[in-house]
């Protein structure tokens, strides 16, 4: 079992509360993300995790065993930051072999895990290189083999593919997925990325100012955000807000709350009359963005020309009642 | 003005005090390493002579060897205390600043005001360290383990080991660029080293070591042609070159007796030269030695 658990767990830097009361459970052989935009807490989060930032309040439990003040060594869990921090002056096989010399496992020992690490993110061919002879996308195959040449309970991933240029990124995401599933360990991957949340989380937490707004399966989270935040956090473009009174047209809603309407889920055709300001093409999608500040996404080929008058309309059940104080859904 | 104009004035100033205090006096000293001038008389050109006589000169033989001992023992000394301070010190905590700026202070304080504090505190009869020394002492002549505390002043190698102390407190330089050197490393690395279990010892070795190696080696080199140099001032104050024979009678102070005491500037230019020379084939071979070193630097040696 290695399952992690944070209960209750805070976290402040002088004034400022980094984690404020976060529980969260990342289930054995899962991996979960933690989304949020920068400043939210999730480094901390992790960084809490591994042992690098002591916690204030709370209980941090790794494979049922509490690591609240365990040093980072003994709590067993590989971390792969942002950075990569590879050691400049060391090979390849070096770098992936370091927490194994430094443990001082025995030298056969070391170069066959070391071979079995690099083929599994495929770096064979690299081991005699230093990192400066490597690309981003190297350098980070680099720093995953390290990790998972410790074999240790769990992973945790700051940001690992932000540094990498978007085809790179792409292509690592697909392989990270690939590889948790193989090794089939407890992953935790932290990321302010929300595109990168939806396509790998088996499971994904938003987090915002230090707290866990929502856990669940990138469709749940998706489809059913529980507040206000949540939901205009994941998607692109951003969730359209309606006031009262801007939702008049399409129907009455309370006053004292907001409509939320996903731009895929603007229709463009019938209702209520509009004018198309811009049109952004976006591949197989286009953006359109309408008078009255509504953005709506549809297929490419079948967008309006700018300056356009047209009607758009949406059906009720696709949209979300929040209110406009808490940002609390209100019709869940 | 054109550019390149700009340029020639703005360096003007520089290019005009290096031709006059560096090259041109340079350039005398090595026309003098080959001739004979008393400051009286016009010189003469004397050919190897200088250099003949210096050869077979003691004192300068003595001069010579202390130079190069001083700088084997006290150069790598300079380094730890550099290099370790700046580790101390590189954390924040209260403090802190106080404690580095206690770590340079001796290395901005003049050389001769530095030196007559030393002469005070390496004074036999009431000189402060010897005073400790003695605290508790059986004798009022004796430590407190029974033995006789330094000569500082007087004994050969007590003088010599005095003059290597005094040298151990002006690494000011050194300290403050291993500071931001330290300051300038990735965070990340130690803390995956903290992941994975390496000890102080361990770290030290294989992260912070390797990692600052090009600016130690630097400061090494450097620290080399200083420490040549360094010892002009507190030889001439505090041990004045004895006690005899010449114990403390290092190139630097050989140079200047020559030059300035016994009037023979000829003969001094020409054991500068010898200590130039010297100096750069230290230094040439330290670069050659520390290259394969680097080569070699590796989480498994």
């Amino acid at each position: 079992m290695s399952r992690i658990v944070l209960e209750g767990v805070r976290r402040r830097f002088g004034e400022t509360t980094a984690l404020d009361g976060v529980d969260l459970e990342a289930r054995d052989g899962e991996l979960l993300v933690v989304v949020g935009p920068s400043g939210c807490g999730k480094s901390t989060l992790l960084r809490c995790i591994a042992g690098l930032e002591a916690v204030d309040e709370g209980r941090v439990t790794i494979g049922d065993r509490d690591v609240t003040n365990v040093r980072p060594a003994a709590r067993n869990v590989s971390m792969v930051f942002q950075s990569y921090a590879l050691f400049p002056h060391l090979t390849v096989r070096e770098n992936i072999a370091f927490g194994l010399i430094v443990r001082e496992e025995p030298k056969a020992e070391v170069r066959a895990r070391v071979a079995e690490a690099s083929e599994l993110v495929g770096v064979e061919a690299l081991l005699e290189r230093r990192p400066y002879e490597l690309s981003g996308g190297e350098r980070q195959r680099v720093a995953l083999a390290r990790a998972l040449v410790r074999r240790p309970y769990a992973y945790l991933l700051d940001e690992p593919l932000s540094n990498l240029d978007a085809g790179t990124r792409v292509q690592m995401r697909t392989e990270l997925k690939r590889l948790q599933r193989e090794v089939g360990a407890t992953m935790i991957h932290v990321t302010h990325d929300q595109v990168e949340a939806l396509t790998l989380g088996d499971r994904i937490a938003v987090l915002d100012r230090g707290r866990v707004r929502q856990v669940g399966t990138p469709e749940d989270v998706y489809t059913q955000p529980r507040d206000r935040f949540v939901a205009e956090f994941l998607g692109t473009p951003a969730i359209n807000i309606l006031t009262p009174e801007q939702a008049r047209p399409f129907g009455e809603i309370p006053a004292g709350s907001v409509l939320g309407v996903r731009p895929e889920h603007l229709r463009l055709g019938d209702g209520v009359p509009a004018r198309v300001e811009l049109v952004e093409v976006a591949g197989s999608d286009a953006y359109v963005f309408l008078d009255g500040g509504l953005v709506a996404r549809v297929e490419a080929e079948r967008r309006p020309a700018e300056g356009e008058e047209l009607s758009i309309s949406f059906a009720r059940e696709a949209a979300f009642l929040f209110d406009a104080e808490t940002g609390e859904r209100l019709d869940r | 003005m054109s550019e390149r104009r700009q340029i020639a004035l703005m360096l003007a100033p520089y290019v005009g005090g290096l031709a006059g205090l560096v090259v041109l006096p340079a350039l005398v000293t090595f026309a003098l390493a080959f001739s004979e001038y008393d400051l009286v008389r016009a010189p003469s050109f004397a050919g190897l002579e200088n250099f003949r006589e210096l050869a077979g000169d003691d004192i300068f033989r003595t001069a010579l060897t202390n130079s190069l001992v001083f700088a084997a023992i006290a150069v790598p000394l300079r380094l730890a205390g550099a290099l370790g301070l700046a580790l101390l010190l590189h954390r924040r905590f209260t403090g802190v600043g106080a404690y580095r700026s206690a770590s340079v202070l001796p290395t901005v304080i003049p050389d001769i005001a530095y030196g007559l504090v030393f002469l005070w505190l390496f004074n036999p009869l009431y000189g402060p360290v010897n005073l400790l020394l003695k605290w508790q002492g059986d004798s009022p002549t004796t430590t407190a383990w029974g033995v006789q505390p330094p000569q500082w002043l007087t004994h050969p190698n007590d003088a010599r080991a005095a003059i290597i102390i005094m040298s151990l407190f002006t690494i000011g330089e050194g300290f403050v660029v291993l500071l931001v050197t330290r300051q300038g490393l990735p965070a990340e690395l130690y803390e995956l080293a903290a992941l994975e279990d390496a000890t102080a010892w361990g770290v030290f070795r294989r992260v912070t070591l390797p990692l600052m190696a090009p600016i130690l080696l630097l400061l090494f080199a450097r620290d080399t042609i200083f420490s040549l140099q360094w010892t002009f001032v507190p030889a001439l104050i505090v041990t004045e070159g004895g006690p005899p024979p010449y114990a403390t009678t290092y190139v630097p102070l050989f140079v200047y007796r020559n030059a300035f005491e016994y009037l023979r500037y000829g003969y001094a230019a020409s054991a500068t030269l010898v200590m130039f020379v010297l100096t750069a084939l230290i230094v040439w071979l330290q670069w050659r030695i520390v290259r394969r070193w680097r080569k070699g630097f590796s989480v498994g040696g």
